[in-house]
Formats: C-alpha cells, sequence, structure tokens
C-alpha cells in the first residue's frame, strides 16, 4: 500500500496550482470584486489541471519517460525551443512571484521588509534542493500545506449561500465592469493551469519510479490532489466574497489578504494566514525551481534526479542553483509583489497553448502509448483545453491592458 | 529486415553511454560520402553548436556572439561513429565513455569545479 503515499505529489502538484500567491491573490480578488460569480472559472481551472495531469502521469507511468523528453524528441529541437523559452521565461517570472509572496508573509509576521527577506528565503529553498531528496521535498510541502485547510474552515464558519454558491458554478456574465471581470477571469485560470506542473508532475512521476502499474494511482492522484487544491482556492473565493465584498475593499496590497483570515478565526486566522501563504508560497518556489531544471535536462539531454548526489548532475544542480538567485533579484530590489504577481499569471496564461497542442498529439500516439492512449472523454477534455488556451492567447494582452490595475 | 526512422527513433533521441549515464541528445547525424559508395550514415552528434543550426542561421550567430561575449569561441562539439550504437530504443546506446566526451566539458568543469567544492555537492542526500 506504499503506492498510496503518492498521493503526495497530487497535493504538491496542486498546491503549486491553487495554493500559492498568484492563486490566493487572484481568487481573493474576484471574490472581492464579483462575490461569488468567477467560481465557475476556478472550476474550469481545477477541472482542466486535473486532465493535465493525469495525461502527463500516464504518459510517464506508461512510457517511463517525462512529457519534456518526449516532446523534444517528437517534434525536434527547432519546434522544442518555442515551448522551452515560453515556459521558461514565464516559470522564472512566477518563481519570482513565489518568492516575494514567502518574503510578504515574512514582513507581516516580523515587521522587516519583504526585500530582506528575499536571500534568506532563496537561501533555504536552495538548501532543501541542495541535501533534501525528491521524497523529502515532496512530502514536507504536502504534509506543511495541510496548514491551508484553514481556508476551508474559514469558509465553513462564515455560513455561505449555498445556492448562491452552486449557481456560480455555471457561466454568467457580470452586471458591471465586464473588462475586469475577464481580466480576472484570465489571470485566474493563468493562475491555476500553469505549465511547470504538469512539467513537475511528469517529472515527479519518473523521480518516483512509476510504472504502468501506478495507473490508478495516478488517476486518484491527480483527481485528489485537485480536488484538494481546489476546495481551498473556492474556499479563497469564498471568503474575500463575504469579507471584502459587502465593505466594498479592493485588493490592491498583499497586507490586504491577511484580512481574509481575521475576519472569520480572529488573530488565529491571521497567522494561519501566514503560514499557509509562507509555506504554499515556498513549496511552490521548490516545485517551480525544480521544474526549470528539469526542462532544461530533460530538453537538453543532462543527468538529472533530485535523488543523485548534486555533482553527478551538475549541469542540473547549476541550473536549479542559478535560477533561484536570479528570481530573487526583482524581490530584492523591491519590485511591487501583487503587480508582479498579476503580470506573471496573465503571461502564464497565454503560455498554455505551446505545451497543451503538442500534448493532443502525444496522448495519441500508439507507438508511446500503446494501449493507452487517450479515450474520447480525455481528447474532447483536452481539445477543450487546447482551445481554452488559444483564446488565453489571444484575450491576455488586451484585457490586461482593459482591465488589469 | 526492421526499419528504423532516423528522425522519429534516432534524431532528438536522449543518448546514454556504456555506463547508462545520460550524455545529451542526437542533436544531429552526418552521412558519409565516398566516391563510388553508397552513403551512410556515418556520425551522431552532440552539442549545442549542432543545435543552432538546426533552429536557423540567428540562433547560430546568437550562439557566436554570446560566446564571444563570455570569452568561450571553442565550440565542444562531440562526432561519435555510428558503429558506436548498441541500442535504439526509448533511448539510444552508445558504446563510449560519457566522461571523455568533449561535448560533456561544461558538466565535468561545474561538478569539479563548483557543484562538487560547495559543502555537501559530493555526498549523498537526506
Amino acid at each position: 500500500m506504499k503506492k498510496w503515499s503518492e498521493v503526495a505529489l497530487g497535493v504538491v502538484t496542486s498546491i503549486g496550482g491553487f495554493l500559492e500567491v498568484g492563486s490566493i491573490a487572484t481568487a481573493a480578488q474576484g471574490g472581492a470584486e464579483f462575490g461569488f460569480q468567477l467560481a465557475w472559472v476556478l472550476l474550469l481551472g481545477i477541472a482542466s489541471l486535473a486532465f493535465l495531469m493525469e495525461m502527463t502521469g500516464r504518459l510517464a507511468a506508461v512510457s517511463g519517460r517525462t512529457y519534456v523528453d518526449l516532446l523534444r524528441e517528437r517534434f525536434g529541437v527547432r519546434f522544442f525551443l518555442i515551448p522551452l523559452v515560453a515556459v521558461f521565461t514565464v516559470s522564472l517570472l512566477v518563481l519570482s512571484a513565489e518568492i516575494g509572496g514567502v518574503s510578504i508573509a515574512l514582513q507581516m509576521a516580523t515587521g522587516m521588509a519583504f526585500r530582506w527577506w528575499a536571500l534568506p528565503v532563496t537561501f533555504i529553498a536552495w538548501l532543501l534542493l541542495w541535501r533534501g531528496t525528491f521524497g523529502v521535498v515532496e512530502q514536507g510541502t504536502a504534509i506543511l500545506g495541510l496548514v491551508a485547510i484553514s481556508f476551508a474552515i474559514a469558509a465553513l464558519k462564515l455560513h455561505p449561500q449555498w445556492t448562491s454558491l452552486g449557481a456560480a458554478f455555471i457561466p454568467s456574465l457580470p452586471s458591471h465592469d465586464r473588462a475586469r471581470y475577464w481580466y480576472l477571469a484570465v489571470s485566474i485560470l493563468g493562475a491555476s493551469i500553469t505549465p511547470y506542473l504538469y512539467l513537475f508532475y511528469s517529472s515527479g512521476a519518473i523521480e518516483d519510479k512509476w510504472t504502468i502499474e501506478y495507473l490508478g494511482v495516478n488517476r486518484v492522484t491527480a483527481l485528489l490532489g485537485n480536488m484538494f487544491g481546489g476546495v481551498l482556492v473556492i474556499s479563497a473565493l469564498v471568503i474575500a466574497a463575504l469579507v471584502f465584498a459587502p465593505r466594498h475593499i479592493h485588493v490592491d496590497r498583499y497586507e490586504q489578504l491577511a484580512l481574509l483570515l481575521t475576519s472569520p478565526l480572529g488573530r488565529a486566522g491571521f497567522v494561519l494566514f501566514l503560514g499557509t501563504l509562507c509555506i504554499t508560497c515556498f513549496g511552490t518556489t521548490l516545485e517551480i525551481a525544480l521544474a526549470l531544471a528539469y526542462l532544461l535536462a530533460q530538453g537538453f539531454g543532462w543527468s538529472w534526479s533530485e535523488n543523485l548526489k548534486p555533482d553527478k548532475d551538475a549541469r542540473f544542480s547549476a541550473a536549479y542553483s542559478v535560477l533561484l538567485l536570479v528570481a530573487a533579484t526583482p524581490v530584492l530590489l523591491g519590485m511591487d509583489a501583487l503587480a508582479l504577481t498579476n503580470i506573471s499569471m496573465v503571461l502564464t496564461a497565454a503560455s498554455l497553448p505551446v505545451t497543451v497542442v503538442p500534448l493532443l498529439v502525444l496522448m495519441n500516439d500508439g507507438d508511446t502509448l500503446r494501449r493507452h492512449v487517450n479515450g474520447w472523454i480525455s481528447n474532447v477534455a483536452l481539445i477543450v483545453i487546447a482551445v481554452l488556451s488559444v483564446v488565453l492567447l489571444f484575450a491576455a494582452l488586451p484585457f490586461q491592458i482593459a482591465g488589469g490595475g | 529486415m526492421r526499419g528504423l526512422s532516423l528522425v522519429h527513433d534516432v534524431l532528438d533521441a536522449q543518448l546514454v553511454d556504456r555506463n547508462e549515464e545520460k550524455i545529451g541528445r542526437v542533436d544531429g547525424l552526418l552521412l558519409e560520402v565516398r566516391d563510388g559508395e553508397p552513403l551512410r550514415v556515418a556520425t551522431i552528434l552532440i552539442g549545442g553548436a549542432v543545435r543552432a543550426e538546426r533552429i536557423g542561421p540567428w540562433m547560430t550567430w546568437l550562439r557566436r556572439t554570446v560566446r564571444r561575449m563570455a570569452r568561450q569561441p571553442d565550440e565542444r562539439v562531440s562526432r561519435i561513429p555510428f558503429s558506436a550504437v548498441r541500442r535504439v530504443a526509448d533511448t539510444v546506446q552508445l558504446d563510449v565513455d560519457g566522461e571523455r566526451l568533449e561535448s560533456g566539458h561544461l558538466e565535468r568543469w561545474l561538478a569539479a569545479r563548483i557543484i562538487g567544492r560547495v559543502p555537501g555537492g559530493s555526498e549523498e542526500r537526506t
């Protein structure tokens, strides 16, 4: 039954999808400005990510190979350059936003300006990656991430109207500020469905030595992991809708987010919020730093594993070390963390097609997946996600201009 | 006889050496041209310069410029005879020692000069 402890991989991945700084911030902004109305966008993000995780996990379990590995081999270096540059750039930006998220949480806890936290936070993240095995990083983040359950408790304590929340899962148009509404919808999707998540997940499946016997585990992991993250991010939206919206509070500073849990949970809520922000952003920092190193190592055929001695995969280890430092720089320079978050979420949304569309080809490749190729449900889902991703690509910039800020 | 597609099965495939260590990818393939003899696949190429050529002249130019600025003008490309291929499957195994390949220069340099010298760099993880 040891197999089932693999659910940790799904939980970690979904923390990176739904509970890091980007998702908490965009869901709270959505709730504050439009009440429950944007809940359907979250549901769409949760379902999309669950499908993408299941597929890249299945790919890894059946073929013993990661998504990036197959992307380079099947599509050739010329095409590979496009997802490589797009995912690399966007993920590096998000990595900065996450380091910013941890630093902001520490600033709120201590009063010391967030820029001073950038280097200590980055150093601890690096040290964990340098010394810890994949299992330590994975299980540690999953267990500590449970603190985020405080969001669900807070949401329940506020007694939301279940019927109006349920109704919000059906898409609807806003009565005011349409541009802002769609801008937030794009940001929420960008914050939830991020390429580094499934790069990390499929590499994690290889690190954890998944085989074809793990197909069931993979399905349950993708589902449970996303339910965990999904319920909690919906809670964040619900809380913002019930605490911020009636008071007409617009979230334009991170400090305001801390009020999310103080209203329903009091002083303890403040501590729990900071703990959640700190841990989930830190976990996501580890996740993205690894995902970036996996991307480069697998794309260029370097030796890679978070379980080897660092000098046995020197380029891989050097990659996450240098990239962590690069990502810490904007935070160190005191860049506005919320602005950084919003920009990187919109760009992430725009970068989706280059990784989602090739997946459609790979998931139907009988040479690789044999009889485990996509069935019609997965294919319909993937086509919907692909179309959605192309819409996001073209919508991201106009909505950023019309509804951002 | 079973056909092997050079583009589908060999080009861009993960390369491993005789110890199953990952040593890069098949960045390029060369045909051997000799008078009076049929063409044959002769060489596997590994290296950034080969990749850059396949991407386009602009990438070759970009690479050269960056390398000049970094004062690293030498291109380190490995040329391995196709006869060293032992197996073509998910990975392509070569009967070579990865430690001696020119294209592994950066890996060895980083391991010896930087990564291995940082505390914990050559120790088992916990």
